[in-house]
């Protein structure tokens, strides 16, 4: 009887130390799964996309000079109309659409499944797009300009 | 009958004392596992950010730059009609750069593919510097710019453009 006993207890605290093992390596995986989400912050790419995008210089005249996409931007915001009487805002939200579309190829090949574009100026939403399907995994960025905040996200 | 027990005792604790070591042992080598792949991954995505990084420098080098050409100085900007030049004298360039090629290619507004050369400039998409064996390839969102007259004024024209490197990473 009491061999039985001390038998018991020797299974006892065995399983006693493997529970408490199990549980510091449930720790461990649990923070070890938790870390990767960092990658969705930082991304050179589409910080180099908005700003070669701005950069782009649009169809859209006036009398003086060609029409790049960041001055279309401050132009839309003042309501002005290109030489040839289109809509500011008409030829930026179409150029954007042209550009992010050609450059974020959306197809169940490719590594991109979505993306989201956005312009606020002074608090309010000027143009917003978005394609595709929005996946928990992503890449953005966000420019602050004078007046005007402009978003990218790319998920894969 | 007592030392045969106590003997019996010993063996009992030996033998718990190695399946715990060897639990042990083994909870160790997977937490090395999942440490050791981490690791990879890491030094897989330093290597793509020290690429990229690469791409970054080099269209801000001053053999590819705007620089103040098209009103303020611009990051990501390239020179199109400074990158014909180069293309001309790349051969001074050998061991310049640590690339192997370097292709700059125009995404917007979109196009039929065509290379550059002197004599169809700047009716093409396709701006190959240098060529050579491609291994592993990474490119980043450039603005292409160029001088263009229009109504017999010169303008500023740029474009959306990628532009690629190849190069050898760590193996």
């Amino acid at each position: 009887m009491k061999q039985i006993k001390k038998a018991q207890e020797e299974m006892v605290g065995f399983a006693l130390i493997i529970i408490v093992v199990a549980v510091i390596l449930l720790i461990f995986v649990g923070f070890s799964l938790k870390t990767p989400k960092k990658e969705a912050v930082e991304s050179f790419e589409v910080e180099s996309f908005i700003q070669s995008s701005l950069q782009y210089t649009t169809d859209c005249r006036d009398t003086l000079r060609v029409f790049s996409v960041q001055k279309l931007i401050s132009s839309c915001r003042n309501n002005e109309i290109c030489l040839d009487g289109r809509n500011t805002c008409e030829v930026l939200n179409s150029t954007l659409k042209g550009i992010v579309k050609e450059s974020w190829k959306i197809s169940n090949n490719s590594a991109v499944k979505g993306y989201e574009f956005k312009i606020i100026s002074d608090e309010k939403e000027m143009l917003k797009f978005e394609e595709g399907n929005i996946t928990s995994n992503s890449k953005g960025s966000v420019q602050y300009f004078p007046n005007a905040e402009i978003f990218f996200k790319a998920y894969y | 009958m007592i030392q045969k027990k106590a003997q019996l005792k010993i063996q009992q604790m030996a033998f718990m004392l190695i399946a715990v070591t060897l639990f042990f042992v083994l909870v160790g080598m997977f937490v090395l596992t999942i440490y050791v792949s981490g690791l990879k991954n890491s030094a897989a995505s330093l290597d793509e950010k020290n690429a990229l990084l690469l791409v970054t420098k080099l269209a801000n080098s001053p053999e590819f730059s705007c620089g103040e050409a098209f009103g303020n100085v611009r990051t990501n900007c390239i020179d199109a009609d400074k990158v014909m030049m180069l293309k001309e004298k790349i051969s001074q360039y050998k061991r310049f750069w640590d690339i192997e090629n370097v292709e700059i290619r125009t995404i917007y507004p979109k196009s039929e593919n065509k290379e550059c050369t002197l004599e169809n400039y700047p009716n093409c998409n396709i701006l190959k510097i240098r060529e050579g064996n491609i291994t592993t390839e990474y490119s980043n969102f450039v603005s292409l710019c160029r001088k263009k007259v229009f109504n017999g004024e010169v303008e500023n024209k740029c474009e959306l453009a990628k532009l690629m490197i190849s190069y050898n990473s760590r193996k």
